[in-house]
Order: C-alpha cells, then sequence, then structure tokens
C-alpha cells in the first residue's frame, strides 16, 4: 500500500485519557478516492475521522496531505469538510444561510455568496428551500443541506461521520448512489465512516476495517469479502458460521484432518499461510450447499460436512436452515427447505471457507 | 361531582393565600394610586410625576445599562465555560462564578460600600500601585457603584442559565463551525448565543424585576437624589405615610416590569407560531 498519497497518515496513534483508541494508523488514500473506514461502534473510526479533521491531536504520529504535514493545523486550514452524524445545522439559519456561512466566514462577496449558495441547492436539489429553517426540512433534505453546507467551501477532502445513520432505510439506499455520484463527479476525496457493512461495499473504492483502534484490514470491497486477513474480518464481513478443524500445510494445500462432522480432505491454501494445528474455518450461511444425501455432493474442491437440521426459516428470496454439525450449530441457505429432523450433507466450496490459525495454536 | 369539589376543595388553600395575600393586596394598592383623600382622582400620579420623574429615569437608565452589562457578562462567562479549551482555567471560573449569587443584596451594598468608596480598597490599590494620584481619587458610591453592584450580583444567575442552555447544545454545530474556519468569537456569537437566545432572554428579565424591587443596594449606595424608585417608595411611607403616591410609584414599577415581561411574552410566541 505504499502508492504515492494524497493523503497520508503515518503511525498515527491517539489516546483518550489512558485508553488507547487508535494505535499504529498507516493509510495512503489517493486524490479522488473513495474511502470507507468500517468497524463496530468503539473501534475508533470517528475518533480517526475527527483526528483528520483537526478537532482532536494525535498522541504520535503525523497526517500529510500533498506531502504538508497538518497534523496540529486547525480544522479550517486542511482542506477538509465534515458531515455530522447528526447534520449538526444551525437551527437559528436559514437553508441558505447553512450553506453559505462557510463563504461568508471567508469573506466571499454577498452577491457571489447568493449565486454559489443557489448553485449548491440546484447541485442538490434544494431549489425552493432556501427561505426554511432546518426544523422545517424532511430528514433527507437535512441531510442535503448538511453536505451542501460542506461543499460550499469546495473541500479537497470530504469526511462523512455516518452521514446515513438517520436516515429512513428506504431514501438511505438511494442517497448511496447519488452520494457516490456526486464525489464522483466533483472529483473530490472523501472518507466515509460506517458501520453498516453493505453501505461500505456499495459506495467504496477501498475499505478499511478497524478493530480496536487497529487497521484489521484495507483493500477493495471484493478483497475485504472474498479474501478476509483475519478471523475478526472474516467474522465482521458476514462469514458468522465457524468450525474448529485441524490439519497441516502439505505443499500448496492444507491437509484438514477427519473431525466429528467431516472426511479428511484436502483444500488449496492460494496464497494463505497456515501453520499446522488447530484452525478456524469460517464460512457465509449463503456460500454452503444443502444435500439431502452424501451421493448428490458437487464434485468441485470444498468441505464436506455430515449435519442435522434443527430449525428453517424464510426471511426471503431462499430458505435458512441452522444446522447441527458435530458440537456446533451454522446457518445455511438453500433455494429450498429441509424439514428439521433431517440428516443433510452441507457442502463448502474451498474458496468460500476461510481458514486462520486458532489463536491458541 | 363529588370528585370535582374535592379537587377544588384542595386546591382551595392555595387559591386563598394568593387571593387574599397577593391579589387582593395589589388591588388595594392599585386603587390606593387613584385615592385622594377618600375620593378618586390623579392627584397621585401628578404629585408623583411632580417630584419623581427624575428617578423614573434614573431607574429605567440604571436597571436597562444592568440589565445589558449582565448580559454580556453571562455570555462570555458561559461562553468561556462552553469553548474555553484550557480545562483548569474552566474548573476555576466554574467554581468561582457562582459564589455572589449566595451573597444578600445588603452584603452586596456594604461590601461595595467599602470597596468603592473615595478613600475605598479600589482606590487604595490603584494609588499604591501608581495608577493614580490620591486627589484624582473619585467615590463610585453613585450610579456607577448601583449598577456594580447589580451587575455583581446578578451576573451569576443569568450565567448559570445561561451555561446550562449553552451546555445542552448540539456540540456538533460548534464543530462545524470551526470546521468552516469561524473563530471562537465567532462561534460563540453566531452559532451558540442565537440557540441560547430564550434562556438568555428569560434570565435576564428575571434579573430586570429583581433589579426593580431591590431597596439595599441604592440606599447603601447612592444615599442622594435622583435614586431609585424602591428607595421613593419607601422613603414616602416610612417619612410621610404618604400611602397614595408611594402606590402610584409602585404601580409605575408593576408597569415597567409587566412591559418587559410582555416582550417576552410576544417573542416567545414569535418563536412558537
Amino acid at each position: 500500500m505504499e502508492r504515492d498519497g494524497f493523503l497520508e497518515l503515518r503511525g498515527v496513534a491517539s489516546r483518550y485519557g489512558s485508553t488507547q483508541v487508535l494505535s499504529d494508523i498507516d493509510l495512503s488514500i489517493a486524490k479522488g478516492e473513495f474511502v470507507a473506514l468500517l468497524g463496530s461502534s468503539g473501534c475508533g473510526k470517528t475518533t480517526l475521522l475527527r483526528l483528520l479533521a483537526g478537532f482532536i491531536s494525535p498522541s504520535s504520529g503525523e497526517v500529510k496531505v500533498r506531502h504538508r504535514d497538518v497534523t496540529h493545523l486547525p480544522p479550517d486550514k486542511r482542506g477538509m469538510a465534515l458531515v455530522f452524524q447528526s447534520y449538526a445545522l444551525w437551527p437559528h439559519m436559514t437553508v441558505a444561510q447553512n450553506i453559505g456561512y462557510g463563504l461568508k466566514l471567508k469573506g466571499v462577496a454577498r452577491a457571489e455568496i447568493a449565486s454559489r449558495v443557489s448553485a449548491m441547492q440546484a447541485m442538490l436539489g434544494l431549489e425552493g428551500l432556501e427561505a426554511r429553517k432546518p426544523q422545517a426540512l424532511s430528514g433527507g433534505q437535512r441531510q442535503r443541506v448538511a453536505l451542501g453546507r460542506a461543499l460550499a467551501i469546495d473541500p479537497e477532502i470530504l469526511l462523512l461521520d455516518e452521514p446515513l445513520s438517520n436516515l429512513d432505510a428506504r431514501i438511505r439506499l438511494s442517497v448511496r448512489h447519488e452520494l457516490r455520484a456526486l464525489q464522483k463527479r466533483l472529483g473530490i476525496t472523501a472518507i466515509h465512516v460506517t458501520h453498516d457493512r453493505e453501505e461500505a461495499m456499495v459506495m467504496a473504492d477501498r475499505i478499511v476495517i478497524l478493530n480496536a483502534g487497529r487497521i484489521a484490514q484495507h483493500g477493495s470491497p471484493e478483497e475485504v469479502y472474498n479474501r478476509p486477513a483475519s478471523a475478526f474480518v472474516a467474522a465482521f464481513m458476514g462469514a458468522e458460521n465457524v468450525l474448529s478443524l485441524n490439519g497441516h500445510p502439505d505443499g500448496d494445500a492444507f491437509m484438514l484432518q477427519a473431525g466429528p462432522a467431516n472426511e479428511a480432505t484436502t483444500v488449496q491454501l492460494a496464497g494463505r499461510h497456515l501453520l499446522p494445528g488447530a484452525v478456524e474455518a469460517r464460512f457465509r450461511p449463503e456460500a454452503a450447499h444443502l444435500f439431502a444425501k452424501e451421493e448428490f455432493l458437487p464434485r468441485r474442491p470444498g468441505v464436506a460436512f455430515r449435519g442435522e437440521v434443527l430449525a428453517v426459516a424464510y426471511p426471503g428470496g431462499h430458505w435458512r436452515h441452522v444446522v447441527r454439525l458435530g458440537d456446533r450449530e451454522i446457518m445455511a441457505d438453500a433455494p429450498q427447505a429441509f424439514s428439521p429432523g433431517m440428516r443433510v450433507a452441507v457442502h463448502v466450496p474451498a474458496e468460500s471457507l476461510f481458514l486462520f490459525n486458532s489463536p491458541t495454536s | 361531582m363529588s370528585r370535582r369539589l374535592l379537587g377544588l376543595t384542595l386546591v382551595f388553600p392555595a387559591l386563598a393565600v394568593i387571593a387574599f395575600l397577593f391579589i387582593l393586596p395589589l388591588i388595594m394598592s392599585a386603587v390606593g394610586a387613584f385615592q385622594v383623600d377618600g375620593a378618586f382622582g390623579w392627584g397621585n400620579f401628578q404629585k408623583m410625576f411632580d417630584l419623581y420623574t427624575k428617578d423614573i429615569v434614573f431607574t429605567v437608565v440604571i436597571i436597562s445599562i444592568s440589565t445589558v452589562l449582565i448580559g454580556i457578562a453571562s455570555i462570555a462567562i458561559g461562553g468561556y465555560l462552553t469553548l474555553g479549551e484550557h480545562p483548569v482555567a474552566v474548573a476555576i471560573l466554574r467554581w468561582l462564578y457562582r459564589w455572589p449569587m449566595f451573597i444578600p443584596f445588603i452584603v452586596v451594598g456594604q461590601i461595595l460600600r467599602t470597596f468603592l468608596s473615595k478613600n475605598g480598597m479600589m482606590n487604595n490599590v490603584a494609588i499604591n500601585l501608581g495608577l493614580l494620584t490620591p486627589i484624582d481619587a473619585v467615590s463610585f458610591l453613585d450610579w456607577r457603584g448601583i449598577v456594580i453592584a447589580f451587575v455583581w450580583k446578578q451576573t451569576p444567575f443569568v450565567a448559570l442559565l445561561v451555561a446550562g442552555a449553552m451546555a445542552s447544545i448540539n456540540r456538533e454545530t460548534i464543530d462545524a463551525a470551526r470546521n468552516l474556519g469561524a473563530s471562537r468569537l465567532r462561534v460563540l456569537i453566531e452559532i451558540v448565543v442565537p440557540q441560547v437566545g430564550t434562556t438568555l432572554t428569560v434570565g435576564l428579565i428575571l434579573s430586570f424585576v429583581t433589579m426593580m424591587s431591590v431597596l439595599s443596594v441604592p440606599l447603601m449606595i447612592n444615599a442622594q437624589t435622583p435614586t431609585m424608585l424602591t428607595a421613593d417608595i419607601a422613603f414616602r411611607v416610612n417619612s410621610y405615610g404618604d400611602y397614595g403616591v408611594a402606590n402610584a410609584l409602585g404601580l409605575i414599577s408593576l408597569l415597567l416590569a409587566s412591559s418587559v415581561a410582555w416582550i417576552y411574552l410576544r417573542a416567545s410566541l414569535k418563536e412558537r407560531s
């Protein structure tokens, strides 16, 4: 990840009192890139964003924009604009005053402000609302005003702090695409904080997954989805089914020993590095295939498990089964229902089975 | 029916206290303002305006200046408590600023009398520091003394309300302004104060009404004319037993206080619509 960064973070760490919130953050972001900072609550993603914005200083490390050190510059000298989770619109100002405030602070002439504000309103579909106060706007309109206020000052970098989390589920889906399209059209560099995996996948060029204040993995959406670097990332990206297996590497393959629910078999390492011993196998419910008899198993690389259906439900589109494999229970999807009590074979294709050395080994 | 009766019975004592101890005396004194020697007339008001027009103006000016200064001071204190970046200074200010609230007006008068007089502590310190020659020392025990006393005593109360309101506004609205490049002073004036406007107005109106009714401070600090209406009322009653003019002066005070309350009501109605 040593590309020539437009925005660069080197060894950034932050403490809050005696709590280490962020540590060893190294990140390089190219101009025009859309990066999602993804993580569960408390992982430090908002702290990282506020640190970029200049509201908090890192306890060590540096932040650079175009090779210029901005680590200790005030928020407005960084060429970054932040869209807040609560939108933080000023309730006593109209839409036009909210959008134009940044320009007013820069001493732009009144006529110029008016024309920039109306251009911004036109771009965001806020025409005719200039005299409204924020209380008189819908959630989606408020969100666009907040975006307009940030974009009005023509920032090089747009920071987004969960800007979609206060929107209705249906509006959120369309705003994702609008926001992404707008970012591409303006060619602006965007850093988007979210805890919503799907939102990050749909919007971002690159996803940075944070765990306990450290970068767990970063890469394109397909990379982090299909090649998770750790058990945490795999679980966070939806591979919630977990089985304990034993095995050892053998050339390009990994030999899995027979367990309570599976025969001995091999899977290709495909560049992964695994040590002999206990491994944690993770896969997504939708990656598993269910078969009534073992004879029906497909002849493609993967691991087959024997199990018993415990429960079945229909969440829409497919049937979701709870299957007991040995002493573990997993979820598996199938296009047709298998009734509880049935013996089934579960097949997980090799490319969808994520193996990691267990922490104890 | 019996439930309604029970309700009325329960409210009655409180209602009676308000009616007999508050509303009735108020009406009596208002009626008394129009009574001269047993007959109704404007005589008391005529006398009042002849004798005390200057004092009415003096009172309005003094209290208005004090209210403005209290507003500025409490915004400054609340603003520093909200936006201050030096945690120790903020903690000290937070601890310190409330003290005058717990000191009675009469004690404030006493303290400032010894502090502000011609050879009081303020002038002594200035002279010892070489900032002032003894010949130039003047007493502040006049209208300035009253303003100082009022501001000193009432600022903590308004600051308490304002600081509380400032603490409860969305912090992100402050961060958003700083993100766009607003200095802390601009954040205070353009972002924070407009959001606590109602609280500030309520605090200032309550303060205004309190100051209208303070007797001890003008008596202690400003023993000369013109003086404030409260001192005049006390003087009419105590020295002349002239309840008629005293009632007329009281009615004027009430009008002044309620006009301020009316401004507030109008502003809050406008905000709601």
